[in-house]
């Protein structure tokens, strides 16, 4: 932003004169708490209007000056006079008069028993309230919670399901054979019959965000690929896309998203199935 | 007395405070009243007004909206404007300009405060015949600068760039002497 500019626009001297409009008004704050060079200029602005003002005057009459401290006297009286404690002491000395005055009076203490009480209850209730919507709140919280797992405990259940009742093989791939990760090793679970693909990765290095790790299927017509492997989620099921044949299946290592053909440089594991 | 210190003050009621503040910016504030309704006894009754509304309203004051000072000049301003426009002062047809403010100012002779006073001409004198303009309509007619422009026929833009020139002008000024 530019600052000066923004000073010599006119706007400060505006701002002064209260000719504004609500939101300008609140820009001129918000940018001279932000830029002390406007909080400067609008120091100077006020100081020079004084000054002129000032300056150019000459003072009011005295008589007003009374006037105004004459008017201005009974909010001082209220402020400078002693607590009226004395009045219900002045109540009970004063003999009663006229039949409506204890009535009055009984119904002034009740009157102001009556608003303790509700400013009491007020508060209470405000207090209350504020309890009762945290309450809703962390209840929405713990709502959304057991939703989620209750849906990770679904995926679990029929995962293990298919487990139970699935004719599933165990596929061990290692990366001892292979220059790029000596100790890797992750298993391929798979049901020919219903040519389901689980992966399970024991130990895969971390990728940079330019790679992702790929999973092939190599059947005879060579390798498919059929998903990529997450290396975060060690030891979890990870189900990839259907095979319904296939004698090995391997990782390798391609740009982000994955690749039509694998590239073989950067095969990372290999396992056959038995 | 530092400005929170005369607000915290004015806030309690208390009656020393209302006098520091009296003492310290009756003549300021008068002088705003005073160069819009150019009737004395009328600008006086305005100034007890806007003084007393200035006390009782002392809770709305925000002060991160402006100084003390700016507020009050702004509520003395507005009060002698709706003065000024309201029927008892428009019969009587008067205007203020620069001129008949310094010519008041001069003609009271002999009394203590046209001594003290330091004549709005010496301040005025380098103002060019716009920036003299704008500040007659503005702060001696309580015009806002959009009726200004609009009277006029003078773009917002050139308004605002001119109220700001004058007002440098009038800084350097009171600065010097």
């Amino acid at each position: 932003m530019d600052i000066q500019s923004y000073i010599s626009s006119g706007k400060l001297e505006l701002f002064l004169l209260g000719e504004l409009t609500e939101r300008e008004r609140e820009e001129v704050i918000d940018f001279a708490k932000r830029y002390p060079e406007i909080q400067q200029e609008l120091d100077d602005l006020q100081e020079t209007m004084f000054a002129f003002d000032n300056m150019t005057g000459v003072a009011p009459s005295q008589e007003v000056k009374e006037k105004i401290f004459s008017t201005l006297e009974s909010d001082f009286i209220l402020k400078e006079a002693p607590k009226p404690t004395a009045i219900p002491a002045e109540a009970k000395v004063v003999p009663i008069s006229s039949p409506w005055k204890p009535f009055a009076i009984a119904a002034s203490i009740a009157a102001i028993v009556a608003s303790g009480a509700a400013f009491y209850y007020a508060g209470k209730y405000e207090e209350r309230n504020n309890q009762f919507t945290a309450l809703l709140q962390d209840q929405s919280v713990l709502a959304d919670n057991l939703n989620q797992v209750n849906q990770a405990y679904d995926e679990k259940d029929s995962q293990l399901n298919e487990f139970v009742a699935g004719n599933f093989k165990r596929v061990e791939m290692r990366g001892e054979g292979f220059d790029m990760q000596k100790d890797a090793k992750v298993d391929v679970l798979w049901d020919q019959n219903a040519s389901k693909v689980y992966v399970a990765s024991n130990n895969l290095h971390d990728l940079s965000e330019e790679f992702d790790y790929q999973l092939w299927a190599i059947g005879d017509n060579g390798p498919v690929g059929i998903g990529l492997v997450n290396s975060g989620e060690k030891l979890t099921l990870q189900q990839m896309e259907a095979v319904a044949q296939a004698g090995a299946f391997a990782i390798t290592i391609e740009p982000k998203g994955g690749s039509k053909a694998p590239t073989m440089e950067k095969l990372v594991v290999l396992g056959e199935v038995a | 007395m530092q400005e929170e210190q005369i607000i915290a003050g004015l806030r309690a009621k208390d009656r020393k405070t209302t006098e520091y503040l009296y003492d310290k910016y009756s003549r300021a504030l008068y002088a705003v009243i005073s160069r819009i309704v150019f009737d004395k006894d009328i600008a006086e009754e305005v100034f007890h007004d806007a003084f007393v509304k200035i006390t009782k309203k002392i809770d709305r004051y925000d002060e991160s909206k402006g100084r003390l000072y700016t507020w009050m000049a702004n509520i003395c301003r507005n009060s002698a404007i709706d003065k000024l426009r309201s029927k008892e002062i428009s019969q009587s047809g008067k205007t203020n300009t620069i001129d008949d403010f310094v010519y008041g100012m001069e003609s009271q002779s002999g009394t203590q405060e046209h001594i003290d006073g330091i004549g709005v001409k010496e301040l005025m004198i380098e103002l060019n015949e716009d920036q003299k303009f704008i500040v007659e309509y503005i702060y001696f007619k309580g015009y806002t600068h959009s009726e200004v422009s609009e009277e006029f026929d003078i773009p917002l833009g050139t308004v605002k760039s001119r109220v700001r020139a004058a007002i440098q002008v009038l800084k350097k000024n009171v600065a010097r002497i």
